[in-house]
Parts: C-alpha cells; sequence; structure tokens
C-alpha cells in the first residue's frame, strides 16, 4: 500500500480515496474478482454448450442477454450526456458531479457493448460484420454510433481530468509513470486553459447529438421490424427518456453511497440530491406520458397480434413485472420526491433505486412479450432465464462495481481543480452573467 | 520512468488513436464498396457514412489539439 505523501493538500477528502485506500478496498476487490472468475467460467461453458444453456429459444430468441444491453446502454446516458447539457448551460452546482457521472457512462458502455456479443452462440461470427456487414441495417448503425459514444465519452472524460492527474504526479502518488504520461505535461499555464477549455467546449456540442443518436439507434432494432408492440414512431424518443431516466437514478445511487463511504458531505450537499430529484421527478412524468401514449395507441388501433401483447402485458403473464414496472418508474418517484418530507437522502435513494429496477423492468417487457407473441402462428412463447443468465448478469453488474472502484482508487471521483476554480471565479462570473441578462434599469422620466 | 520514454509512449498513443479512426473510416469504405458491387442501397450507406466518419475524424482531431496545445503551452524552461 502507497504511503500518504506529506503535504497536506487542501483538498484532502477527494485525495483520500487513492492515497489511502484502505483494506476494505481490497477485500471488496477480491470478492467481485471471484464473482467475475466464475462468471467467465459461466461464459466458457455457455460457449462450449452453445446457447442451449440459456433460457432462450424459439419463439423467445432475445433474453436478458440484450434486455441487459439496453439496459446498461440507457445507463450510459447519466453521464455524459447530462454533463454535456449541465457544462452547456453554465450550472455551476454541477462541478462536484460531472465526473462521477461521465465514468458511470464509460464503464457501463464497455459493459453494455459487449452483451450482443454474449448474446452470440458463436462469437466468432462477429468478424462477418467487419467483412460482409450491411451499413443498411440498424445492427451495423448501433455498432457505429455505440464505439462513436465510447470514444467520445472516454475522450470527454479523459480531458477535463488532466489537471487533476497532474495534481497526483506532484504529490509524487504511485504509480508516476502513469500520472506523468496521462497529464502531458500539465502545468496550468494560461495556454494550457485555452486549449482545454476550447477542447471541452467542442466535445460538449459533439457528444450530445452522438449520445442521443445511441439510446435512438437501439430502439430502432427494435421499431424497424414489424412485431407487435415494437413497431412505433416514438420509440426513439421513449428510449432516450427511459435512458437519461435510469441514467440519473444511477447518479444519485452512486453519489449517496460515495457521500457516505468517503465522508464527502462537504462536497455532495442536499441542494445537489434536491436538484438531481427533482430532475428525476420530472423524468418520472415524462417517462409515464411516453408509456401512455406508447400502449393508448396500440390499444386505438386493436390490431389483434397488437393486443395480444397489450393484453400479455396489462392482464396476462407479465402483469405483475409490467405494474411492478409502473409502481417502481412512477409511483414511488412521485409520493417521494414530489413531497418535501419525503425528499431526503434515504427517500431520494428509495426512489433511485426503484426507477433502476423499474426501467431493468420496462427492458424485459419490451424485449419478452413481444417476441413471445409474434405474428407468425406460433403458440405463446415461454421465457425462463437460466443459471447461466443469472450469473452473466451477476458479473455485468460486479464488472461495473470493479471498474468504477479502481477508477476511484487512481483517479479522483470529484473534479479537484473544477471545485477550486468555482470557489475562485464562479460568483464574479455568475454575478456577471445575470447582469448581462436582466433588463436595464428604466431611465428616469424627464420631469415636465 | 524517463522522460524521453514518457515522450516516446505519448507520440506512440496518438499515432494509435488516428491509427483506430482511420482503420475504422477503412472499414466502412470497405462496406460502401460492397454495397456498391452488390446494387445492396448504396445510397442508405454512403449516407450513414457522411455521419460517421466525419464525427470519429473530430474526436481524433480534438485529442491532437488537446495533446499538442498542452505541450506547447508548457513553460519555457520544461522545454530546455
Amino acid at each position: 500500500m502507497e504511503k500518504a505523501p506529506a503535504a497536506p493538500h487542501p483538498e484532502y477528502d477527494l485525495l483520500r480515496p487513492i492515497e489511502d485506500p484502505g483494506k476494505s478496498f481490497y477485500y471488496i476487490v477480491a470478492v467481485l474478482l471471484v464473482i467475475i472468475l466464475y462468471t467467465g467460467y459461466v461464459y466458457i461453458r455457455q460457449l462450449y454448450y452453445g446457447l442451449g444453456v440459456t433460457g432462450m429459444a424459439q419463439p423467445v430468441t432475445w433474453g436478458f442477454y440484450i434486455i441487459n444491453f439496453v439496459f446498461f446502454i440507457g445507463i450510459s446516458h447519466a453521464g455524459t450526456l447530462i454533463s454535456a447539457i449541465l457544462r452547456l448551460s453554465k450550472a455551476e452546482w454541477r462541478r462536484p458531479i460531472t465526473r462521477m457521472a461521465e465514468v458511470i457512462t464509460a464503464i457501463v458502455l464497455a459493459i453494455g457493448g459487449l452483451h450482443p456479443i454474449i448474446d452470440l452462440g458463436r462469437p466468432d461470427r462477429m468478424s462477418h460484420l467487419f467483412f460482409n456487414g450491411r451499413l443498411q441495417s440498424p445492427l451495423l448503425w448501433d455498432i457505429t454510433s455505440i464505439t462513436a459514444y465510447f470514444t467520445a465519452s472516454t475522450i470527454y472524460l479523459y480531458i477535463p481530468m488532466i489537471p487533476d492527474i497532474a495534481i497526483l504526479r506532484d504529490r509524487g502518488v504511485r504509480p508516476r509513470w502513469l500520472y506523468e504520461f496521462l497529464s502531458w505535461g500539465w502545468q496550468g499555464t494560461e495556454q494550457q486553459h485555452k486549449v482545454l477549455d476550447r477542447a471541452m467546449n467542442i466535445l460538449m456540442v459533439v457528444v450530445i447529438p452522438i449520445a442521443i443518436s445511441v439510446h435512438t439507434i437501439i430502439s430502432y432494432i427494435f421499431a424497424m421490424t414489424v412485431q407487435p408492440g415494437w413497431h412505433s414512431t416514438i420509440f426513439g424518443p421513449y428510449f432516450v427518456v427511459g435512458a437519461i431516466f435510469s441514467g440519473i437514478a444511477a447518479i444519485l445511487v452512486l453519489m449517496i453511497v460515495f457521500r457516505k463511504v468517503f465522508h464527502l458531505e462537504r462536497y455532495l450537499k442536499l441542494i445537489h440530491f434536491n436538484y438531481l430529484s427533482v430532475l428525476l421527478l420530472i423524468m418520472s412524468l415524462l417517462w409515464f406520458y411516453f408509456t401512455f401514449s406508447e400502449y393508448l395507441t396500440g390499444f386505438y388501433g386493436h390490431e389483434p397480434n397488437e393486443m395480444r401483447v397489450f393484453w400479455y402485458k396489462f392482464s396476462g403473464d407479465f402483469a405483475p413485472y409490467f405494474w411492478t414496472m409502473v409502481a417502481c418508474n412512477f409511483l414511488l418517484p412521485l409520493i417521494l420526491l414530489s413531497n418535501r418530507r419525503t425528499r431526503t437522502i434515504p427517500g431520494i435513494l428509495v426512489a433511485s433505486i426503484s426507477v433502476i429496477i423499474g426501467m431493468w423492468l420496462e427492458r424485459l417487457i419490451i424485449v419478452v412479450p413481444s417476441l413471445a407473441n409474434p405474428r407468425l402462428p406460433y403458440p405463446t412463447g415461454i421465457y425462463i432465464p437460466s443459471h447461466t443468465e443469472w450469473v452473466l448478469f451477476l458479473g455485468g453488474v460486479s464488472v461495473f462495481i470493479l471498474g468504477y472502484m479502481l477508477f476511484a482508487r487512481f483517479f479522483p471521483v470529484i473534479s479537484i481543480w473544477e471545485i477550486q476554480e468555482g470557489r475562485q471565479e464562479s460568483a464574479k462570473a455568475v454575478t456577471e452573467r445575470i447582469t448581462s441578462y436582466m433588463p436595464d434599469p428604466q431611465p428616469p422620466l424627464a420631469k415636465g | 520512468m524517463n522522460k524521453k520514454l514518457i515522450d516516446r509512449m505519448q507520440i506512440l498513443s496518438i499515432s494509435l488513436i488516428w491509427m483506430l479512426f482511420i482503420g475504422i473510416a477503412v472499414w466502412i469504405l470497405n462496406l460502401i464498396k460492397e454495397s456498391l458491387r452488390l446494387h445492396d442501397s448504396p445510397d442508405a450507406s454512403l449516407g450513414i457514412s457522411l455521419v460517421a466518419i466525419p464525427v470519429f475524424f473530430t474526436l481524433a482531431s480534438v485529442l491532437t489539439y488537446v495533446f499538442i496545445g498542452l505541450r506547447k503551452g508548457r513553460k519555457k524552461d520544461m522545454e530546455s
């Protein structure tokens, strides 16, 4: 274990997880590694025996893997998109939360992006995409947009980290070569700040449309088929709204955990939770509006195949999941977050966990019922996930936790330089901004 | 680790980023070529590539700009 450098830093609370991670860090990492190793074994078993070890069969040929793919990619909207919007709108309260959000994106995208490969019984056939792919297929749009989003998010996470990496380099934190390499000779000169600001401004603008395109395109994988329950024009925005919704919930859960574990009460204040939870409440209402519109149009058309899926969700086998989803995504957040007395940290935590569960159920409800009730004259399909699928799901979550812990072990999860910059310059900048857009005072009327 | 080696690693990392993005562009161009050869809606492929390729090159350019800009922006005494 590395020794903490002697010189105290004004933001030592933010450096503590790096300089003094504590024994519990290593215990948790060990447990996670065991789970991940077991997941690896289960996956190799699936490769050996084929997809027969999963619960997928005709007609339900997509199951947990595709549900988790959509779910994880949705969570990824937490970071870069929200962070870019907050930066672009110059919301000063963003400073302690943007990096936490951006890290979620980078890690979760990598995990989510692997799921379609896990879903392939023969992953070696991925090579067909490179040599014989058809760019007209939404699947290829997906690969392209996820790759673009992953690279853009990683760059967007990394560039504002450079000044903080230089702090670690200057404090002699190990591995020194890594911080030396990643800091690109940062010294905080005026010229370097100018370069960083310019690059951030370009990235903010580029990353928003890429983020929106990713989940829109994922929705196209469903909406561009004529499957009942999928062939919908609002699937694009519906998926984007759901993604931002689950993303905000994920940020809130992580903020609460980090605040508690690393005693970050000085940085993550109640006001941050209050603002984000109001945003979560707005997204909950928007989600309900989209869900209502989606099902109302299907119901109004009363097309027989569409109605089979509709009743399968509303009162059939999937009714318990459907109504739990409504409770988790709408009722519980509405009750907890619209009331000042329950909009506390525990209340927000319960609402956020509820939204994460609800959004996972939403992905389940989109994927399985439509496949179980196809237009073709099949009997209604049954899908029961196997041990393999549950383990791979748990493995995905473990990789996320491990990835986040490792990131927090080597880099500050709250941007130190942005906090310091905010303290020094924000008040002046905000005053100037307000003065610039407030109406000028009325000139005094001439007497007489 | 000595400074020269880190400098070389940094230059290598920029080169690798460009190689990755050029690789993606070549892949997309290859798919367009295939769609032209098979008369398989090449216009759709062209449309998508017109969006995708500039995005990747913008990202690579921003990174290169930052890396070069940060090195140039160092104090003079560091250069010597």
